[in-house]
């Protein structure tokens, strides 16, 4: 897979990497390697110059309603906190649930319940700004989970975190895991990577290791090859 | 929490811009509603005239510019009693004169006193006035009430003092806030002898109203038919212009209102680039946003209509008040006033919510989240 910027850089330059269903992949390498850029892909905000992303099988350019995509099959929390500034964080994971089957009953108990896990009890009425940055990134953290994605992808969620939170915040995937689910985490932070099933090294838009998963051999193809 | 909640939550948080496109939006509706309610005011107090007898139809010359300067001779009342099927026509010459300050267009008329009766005038008080005094005059109730006179007082007014031999009703507020006179004595005092303004018809029984206009029509070619106060427009060409100027201004304001409206969103539109790209990202339909941005739009939109209504009510009782319009200006509230605020608020922030959204619509979440 190619994605190439305006006069030719290429972010990606030949990537093919595969994750399958239920694992824990963590995403290291230097700055400007690439790692957002693939996450983005993955979850179809922008699309590879060439190649594809194909997910359960299915190349993500086939797929008719990407929104439903983005909303029901990829949770994401990404580099920036990128919450609404001007909603409540109760709002701000209820907000990716307008338009699912819920109604406004469940979405607020569900979304307190989020808020729950990730230890945000009491702050629901909080702004974002009234928050520290932690906070916020576990308010990011509750809003990717709100539609019971099967694949979680994280660009960095402990990036600006001290290490206590950071742990906490690698408990909590860990735990999202331990239910099943796929689950990408770009991290600069060692620590933090070696908790992950595989760690996939990249440099200069491309893959230098980690390709293959080193435990057992998959089954079922969540992001396959380009 | 319901998406209104999550929508008005962020109007809320956006005051001043709220706040801008509904000043936008107020002061359309009230330019809109004050010209309506004003404009309709006026073509009704000027068509109240052909409401006050009680007729078929209504006769007048074609083509004047002013229903009170539509002139019938007596050769063309005649040939208009002649017509088949018109069983009696009333000649009555209306005139205005200011009385004072507050009756500047006090209505006038001339009419026989045979005539009074089929005319719909019933005398409730003291006696009608001679066919061909000069001097004699009968009041409205509502008139004699306003100007504080009853039978027997004196009345200045068709260029002499009368005497107030009558008080009269005709179950029409305009009527009633006239005076009427000896034909021959409005005739004189305004030089038209012989001359009446309206005409108004009574029908033989069994024959249809429409086939008899179209007799007149034909017949009297100089002449046209009134019907309903809506038809006036047939015989007074004042308020065909004006209504050419009321839809005018009012699709000036529509457009104005929705270039405000537009420009005000499309500026909020890269401020909020980042939050529109976010919720994209997050697996909103492009559907959804447009929802928002027109959403947001019809409820400030219906805000401001509420508010320009209201405020166009104070607008007119004010313009009502001014020394130089009292009792000229009448504001007339009807539905279609209403009807025309809220299609104007909601009419000029479709128009001016149109291009934004699909800006919006058409944003790359990606290339969204990264504005700024
Ligand atoms: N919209 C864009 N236009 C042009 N170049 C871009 C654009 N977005 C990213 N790049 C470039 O692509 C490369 C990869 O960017 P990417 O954000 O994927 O890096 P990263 O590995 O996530 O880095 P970091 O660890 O700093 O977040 C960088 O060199 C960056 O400058
Ligand atoms: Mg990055």
């Amino acid at each position: 897979m190619v994605k190439a910027y305006d006069r030719g850089f290429r972010a990606l330059d030949g990537i093919d990497l595969r994750i399958d269903q239920g694992e824990f992949v963590a995403v290291t390498g230097p700055s400007g390697c690439g790692k957002s850029t693939m996450l983005h892909l993955i979850a179809a905000l922008d699309t590879p110059t060439s190649g594809a992303v194909l997910v359960d099988g299915k190349d993500l350019r086939s797929v008719h309603d990407l929104s439903a995509y983005r909303r029901n099959y990829v949770g994401l929390v990404f580099q920036l906190h990128n919450l609404l500034p001007n909603q409540p964080v109760l709002a701000n994971v209820e907000v990716v649930m307008f338009g699912t089957h819920r109604s406004a009953h469940e979405r607020r108990a569900r979304a307190l319940d989020l808020l729950a896990r990730v230890d945000l009890a009491g702050r629901e009425h909080r702004l974002p700004a009234q928050l520290s940055g932690g906070e916020r990134q576990r308010v990011a953290i509750a809003r990717a989970l709100a539609n019971e994605p099967k694949l979680l992808l994280a660009d960095e969620p402990t990036g600006s975190l001290d290490s206590v939170s950071a742990r906490h915040v690698l408990e909590l995937f860990q735990s999202f895991h331990a239910e099943g689910m796929t689950v990408v985490l770009v991290t600069h932070d060692h620590g933090i990577a070696a908790a992950a099933d595989r760690i996939v090294e990249m440099r200069d838009g491309r893959i230098i290791g980690g390709v293959a998963r080193t435990g057992t051999a998959a089954t079922v193809p969540a992001v396959g090859p380009a | 929490m319901a998406f209104g909640r999550f929508l008005l939550r962020g109007l809320w948080a956006k005051k001043a811009r709220s706040l801008g496109l509904t000043f936008a939006i107020t002061f359309a509706v009230m330019t809109v509603v004050t010209l309506e309610v004003t404009s309709s005011g006026l073509e009704q107090s000027a068509a109240a005239v052909v409401t006050i007898g009680k007729a078929d139809f209504t006769v007048a010359q074609k083509g004047v510019n002013d229903l009170l300067s539509s002139s019938i001779d007596r050769g063309e009342l005649a040939r208009l009693r002649a017509v088949p099927g018109v069983q009696r026509a009333i000649g009555v010459l209306v005139a205005t004169e200011r009385i004072n300050a507050a009756n500047p267009v006090f209505i006038e008329i001339g009419i026989n006193p045979a005539d009074l009766a089929a005319f719909g005038v019933t005398v409730v008080a003291g006696h009608p006035f001679a066919p061909t005094a000069t001097d004699q005059v009968m009041l409205g109730w509502r008139a004699a009430s306003n100007l504080g006179l009853h039978v027997g007082s004196r009345f200045h007014a068709d260029g002499t003092w009368n005497t107030v031999t009558g008080i009269y009703s005709t179950g029409n507020s305009f009527g009633d806030s006239a005076a009427m006179f000896p034909l021959p004595a409005v005739q004189g005092y305004n030089r038209l002898p012989g001359t009446v303004t309206l005409a108004f018809v009574k029908d033989d029984p069994g024959v249809s109203v429409h086939t008899v206009t179209a007799r007149v029509d034909h017949e009297l070619p100089e002449l046209t038919t009134i019907q309903t106060a809506s038809q006036f427009g047939r015989a007074d060409l004042n308020l065909v212009y004006l209504r050419a100027a009321v839809t005018g201004s009012t699709i000036l304001a529509i457009v104005i209102g929705a270039v405000i409206v537009g420009n005000t969103m499309l500026l909020s539109l890269f401020e909020r680039t980042r939050e529109l790209g976010l919720l994209r990202a997050v697996g909103w339909t492009r559907r959804r946003v447009v929802g928002l941005l027109v959403g947001e739009s019809l409820v400030l939109a219906i805000l401001g209509a509420a508010v320009g209504v209201g405020l166009s009510f104070a607008v007119t009782a004010l313009l009502e008040r001014l020394p130089a319009l009292v009792g000229i200006l009448h504001a007339n509230y009807t539905t279609s006033a209403f009807i025309r605020a809220l299609a104007t608020a909601v009419g000029m922030t479709i128009l001016g919510s149109l291009y934004p959204s699909v800006r919006a619509a058409l944003l790359v979440p990606l290339r969204a989240l990264n504005y700024d």
